[in-house]
């Protein structure tokens, strides 16, 4: 087809989509409503699996080694090595490292500056500070899995490991990513009918017109293609307008952020993807995403109304 | 240019449109089908257009056996012939040059060729002044000279013309035939279905009349100076 011919029925689609409003409106706002879905899931997905990373990257589990007054230097020794020998051998740990009372309690006199050493003293029965491991997990879905495993060990006190919030955020990511997947669904469903009865609409609105092309001998392609335009014109427009919105929300949440930082480092809130960084590709894949659905509904409804 | 042997057409509906035509147009004919309603002028029409398929038989225009045609080859025989209907099947919110341009289009010419070609048929059916004028702006008899000059626009070799002066008055039928004649004299095959006999008395030529599914009368006729109203 000539350039001219294709740049004709581009512009023809186009036009449709202002004389077919109503139904352009309703076909642009449900594909809204999905592609914003689609984009803030995204988003929250791209950036809980970076706070997980954090998480996983400063997460330390202290391991306590149980005191026993009655046993000996070398029985202690044996139980400390093995407890470090456990802990090396679990392929969820990393960074294995000992703290004896000794370096517990210096490590202790330098946060307070010093003045925790009369503290110290004052004690009695000696040093109270605990002789512990410290470790870090390589994969937090498995904390719990993995604190269990310490606990389990023979000469092991107690474990200390903030789990609590990594679990809560692995569970709300897969709560939210399943209840999302499933209004997805729905919604895309709902979008490619709504396209389809825009473009059936269409169809019949122009039926004189379609009569006419056949008669002087339009090839399908050229009968189709104003309404594929018709389609994925809309589809792009909701991409766009979704697109526009979710960084709008995406900066208005990132501010929330920024105003508190110090309180949201603590959960590992450290880095959020900035928004320069996502733009381009969130704005490519909201138009792609929207075309393609307006595709699809195009497609739809032109195989079944419009027999050429 | 259309040949028909043994051709029937059955309609699910249990009727037969037409029984065992037999039928052979030469090049540069005109010729005038005519019939009662229900006769199976329509039906001839479709299948000339490739609407529709024969139950039995072949049917060949423009050396093409269309029984045989598929998808888009059926498009591309269809920019061979002319087609104008009693309706006109203009697109009203176009002026007279893009209700043309658009058949021109559609058949994938160049911007230099319709911008050559619009003007040529238009003047070719004495519509050049209007083309600027939207379609609904105009006459029945101009709607009905604008079908013609799209019909014209890529050239045909057959045109086929059905009832096209239905909603014409009697003045503006004679000359729409008249004009058709012209056309007919340029070169271009006419096939006119038509159910006025006054006007094919009047012009004469090739007629072949149709009556329930058959043909029942084909002969040529001199035309007579009578103007009947």
């Amino acid at each position: 087809m000539r350039n001219n011919n294709v740049s004709y029925l581009v512009k023809k689609g186009i036009s449709s989509v202002w004389k077919n409003i109503v139904m352009s409106i309703a076909s642009f706002s449900i594909l809204l409503v999905s592609l914003l879905q689609v984009s803030i899931t995204v988003m929250f997905i791209l950036n809980a699996n970076i706070i997980m990373g954090n998480i996983e990257d400063t997460n330390q589990i202290a391991v306590f080694v149980k005191d026993d007054e009655n046993e000996t230097d070398e029985q202690h020794e044996k139980k400390v090595a093995h407890i470090r020998d456990v802990l090396m051998a679990n392929e969820n740990l990393t960074d294995v490292k000992y703290i004896s009372k000794e370096e517990a309690a210096e490590k202790w006199n330098e946060n307070m500056d010093g003045e925790a050493s009369d503290l110290l003293s004052m004690v009695p029965g000696g040093n109270p500070m605990p002789e512990t491991f410290t470790v870090r997990v390589t994969d937090v879905k498995n904390i719990r899995f993995t604190v269990s495993a310490i606990q389990s060990i023979e000469g092991v006190e107690q474990v200390n490991a903030p789990y609590d919030f990594a679990n809560a955020l692995v569970n709300i990511r897969n709560a939210f990513s399943l209840i999302i997947v499933a209004m997805l669904v729905v919604l895309i469903l709902v979008s490619i009918i709504v396209i389809s009865n825009t473009i059936r609409t269409s169809v019949f609105a122009r039926r004189n017109e379609i009569t006419i092309m056949k008669y002087v001998g339009a090839t399908n392609g050229f009968i189709k293609l104003p309404f594929f335009v018709e389609g994925c014109f809309v589809g792009i427009l909701a991409g766009t307008a979704s697109w526009g919105l979710t960084c709008f929300v995406y900066n208005s949440v990132s501010s929330l952020f920024g105003d508190n930082l110090a309180v949201w480092q603590m959960f590992g809130f450290f880095n959020l993807i900035p928004i320069e960084t996502i733009r381009l590709p969130l704005l490519l894949a909201n138009c792609v995403v929207g075309a393609l659905l307006g595709a699809v509904g195009t497609m739809i409804s032109t195989n079944k109304y419009l027999k050429v | 240019m259309v040949d028909m042997k043994n051709v029937n057409v059955h309609y699910s509906s249990g009727v037969d449109a037409l029984v065992d035509i037999d039928l052979h147009i030469n090049d540069g004919e005109f010729v005038f089908i005519v019939g009662e309603s229900g006769a199976g002028k329509s039906t001839l029409m479709k299948l000339m257009l490739r609407e529709i398929v024969p139950s039995t038989g072949r049917v060949f225009v423009n050396g093409r056996n269309l029984s045989a045609l598929k998808g888009n080859k059926i498009a591309m025989f269809r920019r061979t012939i002319g087609v104008v209907f009693q309706e006109f099947r203009l697109i009203q919110d176009y002026t007279v040059y893009e209700n043309v341009a658009f058949a021109l289009r559609v058949a994938d010419s160049s911007n230099k060729t319709i911008r050559q070609r619009v003007p040529y048929v238009l003047n070719l059916v004495e519509m050049g002044p209007k083309a600027k004028h939207k379609v609904r702006e105009l006459s029945g008899g101009e709607q009905q000279r604008v079908a013609i000059a799209r019909a014209l626009a890529n050239d045909p070799g057959l045109l086929i013309v059905d009832e096209p002066t239905g909603n014409l008055d009697p003045k503006h039928s004679y000359e729409l035939v008249g004009l058709l004649k012209e056309i007919n004299r340029c070169g271009t095959t006419v096939v006119m279905i038509t159910h006025e006999h006054n006007l094919v008395r009047y012009f004469g030529g090739r007629i072949i009349n149709l009556d329930k599914g058959s043909i029942t009368f084909d002969e040529t006729i001199g035309g007579s100076d009578y103007y009947e109203e």
